[in-house]
């Protein structure tokens, strides 16, 4: 599919304007319809199209696996991560009101950071998924 | 209240559709497509539910995602599907029968959006109050989803993760062992 020009320069207009509206799903679903499993699937489409239109490898020269899995379990240390953090500022597991000066202020951060790792593993288990599968080779050996 | 009725209606005949053509379909590709427009008018039945959070979900990950990863999953199948032979009278029945029962039941539902209906009197308003006051949140169901409800949304958070590290897991194992047997076959090879 490498070689259709259409295809290509439509990808290329559509990847930063998709990721864009990826991050205003993220962290604006405080205040309108959205969250981190919306936006982590928008983020994700975004790569996969790439990979989809110009080849697996120069999907992956663009999002490393490493860097991909790396993400993937960064999305739920930061969830857990927040939960033990208000355990250790003195309130119970994900209880954000320690988090900032006031509770409001706390429930802000706390909804931002774990909605943020919501996205993070979201999005990065549906690239690992979509590298898998067309990464896979079939059981007579040919490749897709 | 009619304009709804018919947007209802429409919609709920289109999925009707659908599943028709689901039962009649044969090609992978063909049932995948189908099932994507299924979730598409899924998401929009719930706008007009006023489910807005909910469609968003089912417009991205249902019509959208998992399309395509079923398309990837779906290349290595055989592009048509056996007929089904078996006897398919006594499924059909109980679907039927099944699906009858719901619906009688749903006549003894209370009316969408009722305030006094009994999920609305729990803990509904502690809810909505408190995202107002508490939390500071416009959004209702962003602040019940990760606030109140923190615990759930790490189990499924954890749960998206597991799912994805154990298809890893499988795929990988999968090509470690498709090697084995590559380098099994070249050894029996170069033996005779």
């Amino acid at each position: 599919m490498d070689n259709n020009p259409i295809l290509r320069i439509a990808t290329k207009i559509l990847f930063a304007p998709i990721i864009l509206f990826g991050l205003y799903v993220q962290f604006h679903g405080d205040f309108g319809p959205g969250g981190g499993f919306q936006a982590g699937v928008i983020v994700a489409s975004a790569f996969i199209l790439y990979a989809i239109v110009f080849g697996l490898e120069k999907g992956k020269e663009l999002f490393p696996l490493s860097i991909n899995l790396f993400l993937l379990a960064l999305g739920g240390i930061l969830y857990g991560g927040v939960g033990i953090a208000s355990m250790m500022l003195g309130d119970e597991f994900l209880s954000y009101n320690v988090l900032g000066s006031s509770q409001q202020a706390g429930q802000h951060i706390g909804i931002l950071l774990v909605e943020f790792g919501v996205g993070l593993t979201v999005s990065n288990v549906m690239i690992a998924l979509f590298y898998a599968f067309a990464s896979f080779e079939s059981s007579n050996g040919e490749k897709k | 209240m009619i304009s709804e009725l018919i947007i209802n209606a429409f919609l709920v005949s289109i999925m009707l559709a659908i599943a028709i053509a689901l039962l009649k379909a044969r090609t992978v590709i063909y049932t995948v497509l189908l099932t994507s427009a299924y979730s598409l008018v899924a998401a929009l039945m719930f706008i007009t539910l006023d489910a807005v959070d909910v469609a968003f979900t089912e417009a991205s990950v249902g019509a959208g995602i998992s399309t395509i990863l079923f398309l990837a999953a779906m290349a290595f199948l055989p592009k048509k599907e056996e007929k089904n032979v078996t006897n398919q009278a006594f499924p059909a029945l109980l679907c039927l029968t099944l699906g009858g029962v719901l619906i009688w039941c749903s006549f003894d539902l209370p009316e969408i959006g009722l305030a006094t209906s009994p999920i609305h009197q729990h803990i509904v308003p502690e809810y909505i109050l408190g995202s107002r006051d508490d939390i500071g949140i416009p959004n209702i169901v962003t602040s019940v989803l990760a606030s109140y409800r923190g615990y759930d949304t790490f189990g499924e958070t954890i749960v998206v993760f597991t799912a994805g590290i154990a298809v890893l897991a499988i795929l990988k194992n999968n090509k470690t062992s498709l090697k084995k047997i590559k380098s099994q076959k070249k050894v029996a090879e170069n033996g005779q």
